[in-house]
């Protein structure tokens, strides 16, 4: 295909190449020289140029974190990859290579303008990720089928295609088909889309667009609702009593409950479990409201509390901005003054005096920084209080709910076996006119099987409950003991940064007056 | 009182009667005033009641009469209601004496009752006919408060002919605007006018008033204008501590301590209050005239307003004098004798000794307010139970059942022609378009606009003193200027000059400040920002600085401060524009730039240029207090020896807050500081542009200064030459047109008349003749229509007839195309003939009354109508 690819050696991307290319394309002249006095890191190189280098392998360029911009036309590639941490990437030229599929580009967000001119691409594929996609340059490739024109329906931002050169590009309805699927291109192989054309395209596919928009919309509402469905379930779980809001619980107590089940079929126990199950469903209900309403005020206390520390640290901030606002004033004129003072004895004195204002300024910001921290301390030990009170009225109360479900189920165990009992007597005497299947039936064979079989069912259920109990409450707890740990590090952090911030500040300020020292000293 | 009421009611029942009969028998009853007054029975109350005032007369000073006579007003061109009372009036006048009378009587040591001055004619008019409610068409008039100040403008103040009692004469407004002259019943009279058309629940009110208002003395009160608002503090809304708020830290200072810091404040502070209180007393005492001989004799006329209608929410009262509202406690207003509307008179029965403080201005009340009609006695009542009714038309009906079971007397309407006031009239508002009104320290000046070739309309002057002689500062007003200038501040005493400018000045300036117009000299200039391309909010000058604020700039610019050295001596003429000073100092603050983050937005950046200096200072994180700050020195790329300069490191100097984040790669300072460097240039550049704009303002003001152009809108058509051409056009096309129209209709005895010799007269004869020819004509003429209809009616159906009978002949032979066009023309042939047929039919029943119609016409006719008359 191309002459270079036979007569040239293939090339390998490595530490070398990449140097000398970052030295060709860095800055020049004084800077330049700069530059290269310092040495160039690859970090921070925003755009790169390797063509008509004849790579085959795309490599070594991990350490190109901050490129923009990166060219790799007219080589002899024959695979992207090594592509995966150049993220901030925008620009990115591969045209000119061997290239049979798309792919490695999936980490690229950022990509706005990606050219595959003169490729072997058969099929446009694996964009998906390249949500900012703006130039999509395609030409000379092996494109066949249509359908590829509906992929890049996806591309909202997509303006400039080309795809000259392709086998569809012969295909007689090829312009029409691509201005009709895709309304929001602007140019297609470099020729701007007339607004008349535009019009008949539409009009001609009308039919195929509408359909596809139909099916398009449903799936999008369908992505909308489940993703809403989601949503809820993760409001219900972040206030613990989630699946809670129906008779999912229940469900899943006679969903392994093998005797359970088959003991339904017992004259009675129909209307009997029936009924249980609407009054545990009440109390599922009364659980998961109780949940959410708590849920609310305790989203209102951390936001409350967390605007009232933001507060406080901004009032604070305020003050400490003010004094070094005002003792950088006052640094700058005696600094001045300093430089101009000639006298021994007056510059020391001055010197000593500044000296003592800068001690004066760390001990107020320190001052400031300590009260912030005590009154902080104050109030998060309150805060954490009441959030413990709320988290632990809450477990308490849906306990007592869930006790009342395990009531429940006790007085539905005790009926059961009643009736149980009672049908097994029947069938003893040979009284029971009913036809019961024959596994149930299996379980009527002597008292103690049937007192075992009913028993395993109620422990079943009740373990079911406890372990919702127990999920419930540890959840609860741990998520308060995060919270808590989370503000009072925070809190340790921000106070050491500030105390950091402080100490780094008057250090300078006073190198600042030392190096001003031994300069009049020197002189 | 009650019985005051009954025994009023009875006579005025009597008088009722009396008049009733007078009416019946036609006779003409016009009695002038002095017979009835004759008539009243003289009491001896009354005599000395009216000894003690000829007194008081003697005592005044007959000042100048007002200039506007009898002789000067043209009686004979006013309408006739002006110079006659109607019946109702003349009833109105004897309700009006018979009340009279009974007041004197019961009430003898009171000032009879002012109820029937005569007018320009000589006419005794009732002071409630007087007064017609009158909307006026200017939307500018809605309000009382521009009705009070458009008629202080309006009128010019003639002092009453006699201070102590309400004047002989009452001239009707129409008059007294004509005139723009008035005394205080004048005033109030036109003023009470206006605001009951504008439906306000407004009266006049005959009473006493202080010797200032009476003589229309402002010198002193204070000028409403000086008077500064006082800007009403909005108390904050305390916000409730919240839940988590943080405890405020321990106060660890000396209570104590405190304590005696503000009692000693205190002590200054009581200390300086009474200096200021006694010099205080000083001025006041100094500014107290003599008291008046007079006071509370000295007879005025105000306007009263009482709330409810027009939300008007408490009852006040307007000098129509000043035009000022005043409350109805002031103490200007000495006492009120009588006060009324267009439908009643009321004479107030409550005691004055406390000015008008203890009134109660419930005119319902009998008690306190005598009424004159008994119809409209419970009007104030009623009027409050119909706002709540909300249905006008249903009380009305009830009310005026009302007033025919108690047999009572409506007010007449008023004999004044309607009050109209010309644009011209009310555009110049004072006579001659001037006016001037002196104040306490003040003297306040207006012109009507377009006066002045200036463009001014007011001018006040405050002055130091009570004498007015050492100026403090004066205030211009403009308007319609080309140069937007809208108010002129001159402080005498700081020599400051501040310029305030409507929006649309070509250089968007919005106030300018100076000392003088010399450029590089204190000044401030403040701009409408939104107007301009920089944003540029005011730039303040002193001879070394210049600062700039400006406002919503996309570089997020808001303050550029440049300091000056001194000027280098250079040969050549030294004007600024030639050779700029040097500049040694430049700082720039730029607002956050969300965008970027804090460490690498730049808060402020200052160029020391005089030292080669850059300093940046840049924005604080949001949880830190200290921002990073960086510093390049040396820029100059060659050194004093010609060689290149390498960037070192301790060409930058830089405090980082988070050192270990940001790579101090020498690279990134090198093309920082190339771009500084660019920057600079700019903002120097910047800086001379400022300069330059100041020097080209300054020119400009000079320059509209000396011009002083005066926009004509183009909606003013009397002055705007092009619209007025263009309307003269329009009238004149119109004109024409009319010219046309009215040529239009035929004259359709015309030709016959022309026939008849041309002799002075007609006589009957001929006239008889010209009748009977004229309509022998028309009928000769419907005949000759009704003619032609038939026969073209014919030749239609012959010609059809003709067609007919040919295809009957050669319908076997004809093609397709012949049967069609055939049949085309036989349905168009038909339809003819139908609406030939309509038209016959039409004209056969219209001519007869057409015929009939003329006949008439012309027995009507004025120039045939004397002899048929006759003949009829």
């Amino acid at each position: 295909m191309n002459w270079l690819y036979d007569s040239v050696e293939p090339r390998v991307m490595d530490e070398d190449m990449l140097k000398l290319a970052v030295g060709e394309q860095g800055p020049r002249d004084e800077a330049g020289q700069l530059a290269r006095q310092e040495g160039i890191v690859f970090k921070d190189v925003l755009s790169l140029r390797l063509d008509f280098q004849n790579i085959l392998r795309i490599d070594s360029l991990w350490q190109f974190e901050n490129l923009r911009k990166l060219q790799l036309d007219n080589n002899i590639i024959e695979k992207i990859e090594g592509l995966e941490r150049l993220v901030h990437l925008v620009w990115l030229d591969l045209s000119f290579n061997n290239i049979e599929a798309i792919e490695g580009l999936d980490t690229l967000v950022n990509l706005e303008d990606l050219s595959l001119f003169n490729n072997r691409i058969s099929k446009i594929d694996s964009l998906d990720a390249l949500v900012k996609l703006q130039v999509l340059s395609l030409g000379n490739n092996e494109i066949s089928h249509m359908m590829n024109i509906i992929y890049l329906r996806r591309f909202k931002d997509l303006r400039t295609l080309s795809l000259s050169g392709n086998p569809i590009a012969e295909e007689e309805d090829y312009k029409m088909f691509i201005c009709a699927y895709l309304p929001d291109l602007v140019y297609l192989d470099f020729r701007r889309i007339d607004d008349h054309m535009k019009e008949l395209a539409e009009i001609k596919h009308q039919y195929g667009i509408d359909e596809l928009k139909q099916r398009e919309n449903l799936s999008q509402a369908q992505l909308d609702d489940e993703r809403a469905q989601r949503e809820e379930l993760e409001e219900h779980k972040a206030a613990f009593v989630e699946r809670l809001n129906g008779s999912f619980l229940f469900d899943s107590m006679y969903a392994e409950d093998v005797e359970g089940n088959k003991l339904a079929h017992l004259p009675g126990v129909s209307e009997l479990l029936q009924a249980y199950k609407d009054k545990f469903v009440i109390i599922c209900l009364n659980i998961f409201e109780y949940g959410l309403k708590q849920q609310e005020m305790r989203k209102v206390e951390l936001d409350t509390f967390n605007e009232c520390v933001q507060e406080a640290i901004q009032e604070n901030r305020e003050q400490g901005k003010r004094r070094i606002a005002k003792f950088e004033e006052a640094h700058l004129l005696s600094l001045n003054a300093i430089r101009d003072e000639s006298e021994v004895t007056n510059l020391e004195m001055k010197v000593a005096e500044h000296s003592k204002d800068i001690t004066e300024l760390f001990d107020m910001l320190m001052t400031l920084e300590m009260q912030l921290v005590e009154q902080l301390e104050e109030t998060i030990n309150t805060f954490e209080r009441n959030i413990m009170d709320l988290v632990a009225l809450f477990i308490e109360n849906v306990q007592s709910l869930m006790a009342q479900c395990r009531d429940l189920e006790n007085h539905h165990h005790e009926k059961l076996l009643e009736i149980s009992i009672n049908t097994l007597e029947k069938i003893l005497k040979g009284e029971l006119d009913e036809n019961l299947p024959y596994d149930v039936r299996a379980l009527f064979v002597d008292k103690d099987t049937i007192v075992n079989a009913v028993g395993t069912s109620h422990d079943l259920h009740l373990l079911k409950i406890d372990n919702r109990e127990d999920e419930l409450v540890t959840r609860t707890n741990s998520w308060c003991s995060h919270l808590v740990d989370a503000i009072h590090k925070d809190e340790i952090m921000r106070n050491r940064r500030r105390v950091k911030e402080i100490h780094q500040y008057v250090d300078h300020v006073q190198n600042e007056l030392d190096n001003l020292e031994c300069s009049e000293i020197i002189d | 009182m009650e019985v005051l009421k009954e025994k009023v009611e009875e006579e005025e029942e009597a008088e009722r009667e009396e008049a009733a009969v007078r009416a019946e028998r036609g006779e003409k009853v016009v009695r002038p005033m002095e017979v009835r007054r004759e008539e009243a029975p003289m009491t001896q109350e009354m005599l000395r009641d009216l000894e003690r005032k000829l007194s008081d007369t003697e005592m005044a000073i007959p000042e100048k009469l007002s200039t506007f006579t009898k002789d000067t007003i043209a009686i004979s061109k006013l309408p006739l209601s002006y110079q006659s009372n109607t019946l109702k009036e003349e009833h109105l006048l004897q309700v009006a004496d018979s009340f009279s009378r009974q007041y004197s009587h019961l009430c003898p040591d009171r000032v009879p009752l002012f109820l029937h001055p005569l007018n320009e004619c000589e006419v005794p008019k009732f002071v409630s006919t007087t007064i017609r409610p009158t909307l006026m068409p200017y939307p500018e008039l809605y309000n009382w408060d521009s009705c009070a100040q458009f008629v202080s403008d309006f009128l010019s103040m003639v002092p009453l002919p006699d201070p102590l009692k309400p004047p002989s004469h009452l001239y009707s407004p129409t008059t007294v605007l004509k005139y723009q002259e008035g005394n205080c019943f004048d005033f109030s009279t036109l003023l009470c006018s206006m605001l009951l058309g504008a439906g306000y629940d407004a009266y006049c009110v005959n009473g006493y008033g202080s010797q200032d208002m009476c003589q229309m003395d402002l010198t002193r009160d204070v000028c409403p204008l000086t008077v500064k608002h006082q800007e009403v503090v909005q108390e904050e809304e305390k916000v409730p501590p919240k839940k988590y708020a943080v405890k405020p830290p321990r106060d660890l200072t000396s209570r104590f301590q405190q304590e005696q810091e503000t009692k000693k404040q205190e002590e200054i502070k009581a200390e300086e209050e009474r200096r200021l209180r006694e010099e205080e007393e000083r001025l006041l005492d100094v500014e107290k005239a003599k008291t008046d001989p007079l006071h509370g004799l000295r007879v005025h006329s105000w306007v009263l307003v009482l709330s409810g209608k027009r939300e008007v929410p408490e009852s006040f009262f307007i000098d129509p004098f000043t035009a000022h509202s005043y409350s109805t406690q002031d103490d200007h207003f000495l006492g009120i004798e009588s006060l009324w509307n267009h439908k009643n008179y009321w004479v107030n029965m409550q005691d004055c000794w406390n000015c008008c403080k203890d009134l109660v201005f419930d005119l319902g009340d009998p008690v306190r307010w005598e009424y004159l009609l008994l119809g409209t006695e419970k009007s104030h009542l009623s009027l409050t139970e119909e706002e709540e009714d909300g249905l006008n038309d249903d009380d009305d009906v009830e009310n005026l059942g009302k007033e025919d079971e108690d047999k009572s007397f409506d007010m007449p309407p008023s004999w004044v022609e309607q009050i109209e006031i010309s644009p011209e009239a009310f555009e110049t508002r004072c006579p001659n378009g001037k006016k001037v009104i002196q104040y306490k320290r003040a003297k306040l000046e207006k012109w009507a606009p377009y006066l002045n070739s200036n463009g001014l309309v007011c001018r006040l002057t405050t002055y130091e003193d009570l004498e007015c002689t050492k100026t403090l500062e004066i205030k211009e007003w403009f308007q319609n200027r080309e140069d937007m200038l809208e108010l002129k501040h001159i402080d005498k005493s700081t020599g400051l000059n501040v310029d305030y400018f409507k929006p649309g000045h070509p250089q968007a300036l919005r106030v300018h400040s100076y000392k003088s117009m010399q450029p590089e000299t204190d000044r401030i200039m403040e701009f409408y920002d939104r107007a301009r391309v920089d944003g540029l909010v005011k730039r303040e000058e002193t001879s070394k600085t210049m600062t700039e604020y400006y406002r919503g700039r996309s570089d997020f610019l808001f303050y550029r401060h440049v300091s000056f050295g001194d000027r280098v001596k250079k040969l050549s003429l030294n004007s600024a524009e030639s050779n700029p000073r040097p500049i040694v100092k430049i700082t720039e603050r730029f607002a956050r730039n969300p965008e970027q983050p804090a460490d690498e937005d730049v808060a402020e950046r200052v160029f020391l240029i005089s030292e080669e200096r850059i300093q940046l200072r840049y924005h604080c994180r949001d949880d830190h207090i200290t921002a990073s700050k960086r510093e390049f020195l040396r820029r100059s790329e060659v050194d004093n020896k010609g060689n290149k300069i390498v960037m070192t490191p301790d060409m930058c100097i830089s405090f980082e807050v988070e050192p270990m984040e940001h790579t101090k790669k020498l690279l990134c300072q090198y093309e920082a500081m190339m771009k500084l460097k660019n920057e600079e240039k700019l903002s120097r550049h910047q800086a001379w542009e400022s300069e330059l704009e100041v020097l080209e303002i300054l020119k400009l003001r000079e320059e509209e200064e000396e011009e002083h152009r005066l926009t004509i809108s183009i909606y003013d058509t009397k002055r705007n030459e092009k619209s007025k051409e263009y309307r003269e056009a329009m009238e004149r096309v119109m004109h024409e047109e009319h010219l046309r129209q009215v040529e239009a209709p035929l004259d359709y005895l015309a030709p016959f008349l022309a026939q008849l010799p041309p002799s002075e007269k007609m006589t009957r004869w001929q006239a008889m003749r010209v009748k009977d020819e004229c309509l022998s004509d028309f009928k000769q003429r419907l005949i000759d229509k009704a003619n032609l209809i038939q026969a073209r009616f014919e030749k239609e159906t012959q010609e059809l007839q003709k067609k007919q009978q040919w295809y009957q002949e050669n319908q076997v032979t004809l093609t397709v195309e012949d049967e069609d066009l055939y049949l085309s023309y036989c349905s168009q042939a038909m339809f003819r003939i139908r609406i030939l047929e309509q038209r016959l039919n039409r004209h056969k029943e219209l001519a007869p009354l057409k015929y009939l119609a003329l006949e008439e016409k012309l027995y009507k006719d004025p120039r045939l109508v004397e002899f048929m008359k006759v003949f009829v």
